[in-house]
């Protein structure tokens, strides 16, 4: 692999940014739904699915580069583009309600 | 005119200067300069003459679209008329202002704004409000008396009216003296808008503006230093840092926030709503409360007189004679001014009993005012004096003594019952009336207010505003749109209550002005949530609500085209009056309609959240995409022994990104983004850049980790791949954030807009293999693998920010 020593930063480039972006998304959940009476555990790991997909993404795109395999990367992401899109057009059936003052 | 010119008030004046200079007050233009400077200085001629011409594009492209916007909201302001009343050669015209000359007779009353410097010749109860022109916020009295002093100030001059000054009470006839830039205004060149306080919206940008700044300023010199502490070359790193803080700035914010705003205020005159001041467009998108008076809105507005009446058995013609004289209709050719004047003068016209005018002669008149409601004239007939007062029946019933039964004078408290009831039940029916009295008096040069007593009550006039066919359809738009219309009227609360019936409008309340006026501020908060109708209110209770509603958070927009209503106008966030306004009204307006109808308002209202929407989606763009762009490339230029993209190539990138963002004004907007007021929210803005910028620089990342760890890439093709990856992402994903629809292709973005993006990414995708490209610093072949790659992993990308919104908007609720 060239530039290996360049790996370990990368890593920690990729990993900061999905982490601060699952952390953001924590922040914004705890803001908004967690006063939610009815809300079980099931429910906060269905809204947290896009997080998953995220921690998934991570260690899928570290794998895929660390082999330095481009079919792998390929192929990975065709996988993530249909779940992707089947999470959208099963969330888009109902349009996402306008609140005021947005 | 050839030797004076147009009377046109300074303020009409368009200039290319200002438009100009706003171009280079841009904080892009000192970064831009410092970055020519530095690479100049530094034996970079190249790239000082690049960044140069990135300069003058900048310039040329703001100048280019905030001339064309001006322009064009020159051209609409300037189709909001004044009129000006003026004599020549004997005979009285109704004009445009600006046609008004030296020489001309010009006659002025309460509202009208002076066309023109004036020696006053004649004057009754004249007072000119001069704020405008020397400060002095209380209204001047003005007379024809001749005056003896050497050099005057203008305000020693009572026998003057001067441009564009307000007349407050009174009417006057002078002869114009000066015009346009020869008057006392012309010659200060003073604007004679009163500044308006900035919108939230307006603030809203600033606060956006200046966070980005100084991130900006942070991130640049850490870059710099932390560069320079790891050793890499000084002036790569200081050029480096400058471009990515000229990619973050978001220069072409006012450009976008004009063309948006100049753009919708074309629309909006197509739909016959003038906007005289862009930025209002906004709050006129986030209004959810309309104040209105009644005419012309829920009303046709076309008053007729139904019938006059008098106490005894037989009608009394005097009721509608001295109707006539007691009346301050303008008439010529067309009869103008109050309307209930006007239907009186139309009624007498079609009946043929304007002959009987023949037989007065006018003493004396003491115009109307709203704290009195009424006015009176005196006039003589077969020797005897007589003082006629007409206007509304509460304030004329409290100053009679006696009232004409069969041509007999009976004490007033005899009828006064009877009169009382007659009023509430024709007003219970809809009918505005008006009362009219008189006595005989005796002859003196002048007469007041104080002679309003112990007049003789001669009977009512009654008219007819039939109310709107469409006037519920209206109002129940105006409420499917998020916005409550509340009806302000001096009229009474009867005939108020009566025409909402008719137009099937329900009512929670009913205020009065009697009872407004023994309420605190706090009371009054209260009532305005819990109030649809305010009656018989006074200019003052006006201001009052408005500003009670602002006190409670609503964007108020107040519809008004009267004398009174000014203040209101000024106060309301957004304020709106009629072509056929007063002058005054007119000027304190925010907007203008030349049809005074609400279904006109609401289609404006729409107009203004698409604007406002598109507007926020450039500020969205610009805080998630360009934002994780840049601060990706910041974090690459520290663990890279080279730099992740050269300066030039950063500033080229910057300026396709601002180019594709130009169309953004002409975007399509959903149907269910403008359903609702919209409020201005920073709160939002800086929780989307917190949640949507780190999904860029993860792709960023991505791709420095494909070019290093799968291709190997020199610095000249990871820097051409990164080109175009990140160009991609930051102009392509516009398609997803501009709709809160998911899957994002549900929604269809404007033509304008897809063909520039699309135009833009194939561009941007063969420019680093011609000599541009060259010129630029590109140069590596890209192998064909990570053309592969690249499509698979922008849909990833687009994809997953697709997904990102339905965390955001659907279970975050934002």
């Amino acid at each position: 692999m060239q530039y290996s020593e360049l790996f370990s930063w990368w890593v920690y480039s990729i990993s900061f940014s999905i982490v601060f972006l699952i952390l953001v998304s924590i922040y914004l959940y705890a803001n908004r739904c967690m006063k939610e009476k009815k809300t079980t555990v099931f429910t906060h790991a269905k809204n947290f699915l896009f997080v998953w997909v995220l921690i998934g993404l991570l260690f899928f795109y570290i794998f895929s580069i660390n082999i330095a395999s481009a079919l792998v990367f390929a192929a990975g992401n065709v996988v993530v583009e249909v779940i992707l899109l089947t999470y959208l057009l099963k969330s888009g059936k109902k349009e996402p309600e306008e609140t005021e003052y947005r | 005119m050839k030797a004076n010119g147009r009377n046109e008030l300074p303020r009409q004046a368009f200039s290319v200067v200002p438009i100009l200079v706003r171009q280079f007050k841009n904080p892009i233009f000192a970064i831009l300069i410092a970055a020519a400077v530095v690479a100049g200085f530094f034996a970079q001629p190249d790239q000082s003459i690049s960044i140069i011409s990135m300069i003058v594009l900048s310039v040329v492209l703001g100048f280019y679209n905030e001339y064309k916007a001006e322009k064009i909201v020159d051209s609409l302001r300037k189709s909001v008329s004044y009129k000006a009343l003026v004599t020549r050669d004997g005979k009285s015209y109704e004009i445009n202002s600006e046609l008004v000359v030296p020489g001309d007779l010009v006659s002025v009353s309460v509202g009208d704004i002076v066309p023109a410097d004036m020696r006053i010749i004649k004057s009754k109860d004249l007072h000119c409000n001069e704020a405008t022109l020397t400060g002095e916020s209380f209204p001047v009295e003005k007379n024809s008396d001749s005056l003896d002093i050497q050099q005057p100030t203008p305000q020693q001059l009572t026998n003057y009216t001067f441009l564009g000054t307000v007349v407050a009470n009174g009417t006057g006839l002078g002869i114009v003296v000066s015009t346009g830039k020869n008057t006392e205004f012309g010659s200060i060149s003073r604007s004679l808008a009163r500044a308006h306080p900035e919108t939230e919206f307006q603030k809203g940008i600033k606060q956006y503006g200046n966070l980005l700044l100084s991130l900006t300023i942070v991130l640049a010199v850490s870059i710099f230093s932390l560069n320079a502490v790891l050793g890499h070359p000084l002036i790569d790193s200081l050029l480096f840092a400058l471009a990515i803080a000229i990619g973050l700035v978001p220069e072409l914010m006012p450009a976008i926030v004009t063309i948006s705003l100049s753009q919708g205020a074309r629309k909006m005159a197509q739909s016959k709503v003038i906007v005289k001041r862009l930025v209002s467009i906004e709050d006129f998108g986030n209004m959810d409360v309309l104040c209105t008076d009644k005419t012309g809105t829920v009303t046709e507005g076309k008053i007729g007189l139904k019938d006059y009446s008098s106490i005894g058995q037989e009608k009394d013609p005097r009721v509608l004679t001295y109707s006539l004289l007691c009346n301050s209709a303008v008439v010529a050719e067309k009869i103008s001014g109050n309307p209930m004047d006007v239907a009186i003068w139309e009624y007498a016209r079609a009946n043929g009993v304007e002959g009987s005018l023949k037989l007065y002669e006018k003493i004396d008149e003491i115009p109307f005012d709203y704290q009195r409601r009424m006015m009176s004239i005196v006039v003589r007939n077969d020797g005897k004096t007589i003082f006629i007062t007409k206007g509304a029946p509460e304030s004329v019933l409290s100053k009679c003594k006696y009232a004409e039964i069969n041509g007999r004078n009976e004490p007033i408290d005899t009828v006064l019952k009877s009169m009382n009831e007659k009023f509430v039940t024709l007003s219970a029916l809809g009918y505005r009336v008006l009362a009219l009295a008189s006595r005989n008096v005796e002859p003196e040069a002048f007469y007041s207010v104080d002679d309003e007593v112990d007049l003789t009550f001669l009977g009512f006039l009654t008219f007819t505003d039939p109310p709107k066919k469409d006037a519920h359809q209206a109002i129940e738009k105006m409420k499917g749109m998020g916005v409550e219309v509340k009806i302000l009227t001096g009229d009474n609360e009867l005939v108020a209550r009566k025409i909402c019936d008719d137009i099937k409008v329900s009512v929670k309340k009913i205020v009065s002005g009697s009872e407004l006026s023994q309420m605190s501020f706090d009371e009054i908060k209260v009532a305005v949530e819990e109030a649809t109708i305010f009656a018989r209110i006074t200019p003052d209770q006006k201001l009052d609500i408005i500003k009670a509603l602002k006190a409670n958070k609503h964007v108020v927009g107040f519809m008004g085209d009267g004398v009174n209503d000014a203040p209101a106008l000024y106060e309301a966030d957004v304020g709106i009056s009629v072509d056929t306004a007063v002058d005054v009204s007119k000027d304190a307006a925010d907007i203008v309609l030349l049809e005074k109808d609400l279904l006109v308002l609401s289609d404006g209202i729409g107009e203004g959240r698409k604007i406002f929407g598109n507007t926020t989606k450039y500020v969205l763009m610009g805080t998630s995409s360009n934002f994780g762009n840049m601060f990706s490339a910041a974090a690459a230029s520290l663990f890279l022994p080279f730099l992740p993209m050269l300066p030039m190539q950063i500033l080229f990138m910057n300026l396709l990104y601002d180019t594709s963002n130009m169309t953004l004004p002409t975007d399509n907007v959903d149907e269910e983004y403008t359903k609702w007021p919209k409020k201005w929210d920073i709160g939002f803005v800086r929780k989307f850049t917190l949640f949507f910028g780190p999904f860029s620089s993860l792709y960023d990342f991505l791709t420095f980790g494909i070019m290093l760890f799968i291709f190997g890439a020199s610095p000249a093709l990871f820097q051409s791949g990164w080109f175009i990856e990140s160009f991609w992402t930051e102009v392509l994903v516009i398609f997803v954030i501009r709709t809160r629809r998911f899957p994002f292709f549900k929604s269809r973005p404007g033509k304008w807009l897809s063909v520039l993006v699309i135009a833009l990414v194939a561009f941007g995708t063969i420019v680093p293999f011609t000599p541009l490209g060259a010129f630029l610093g590109f140069g590596a072949a890209i192998p064909i693998e990570f053309w592969g790659l690249l499509i698979l992993m922008v849909l990833t990308y687009l994809l997953l920010v697709d997904a990102g919104k339905v965390f955001f908007y659907k279970i975050c609720k934002f």
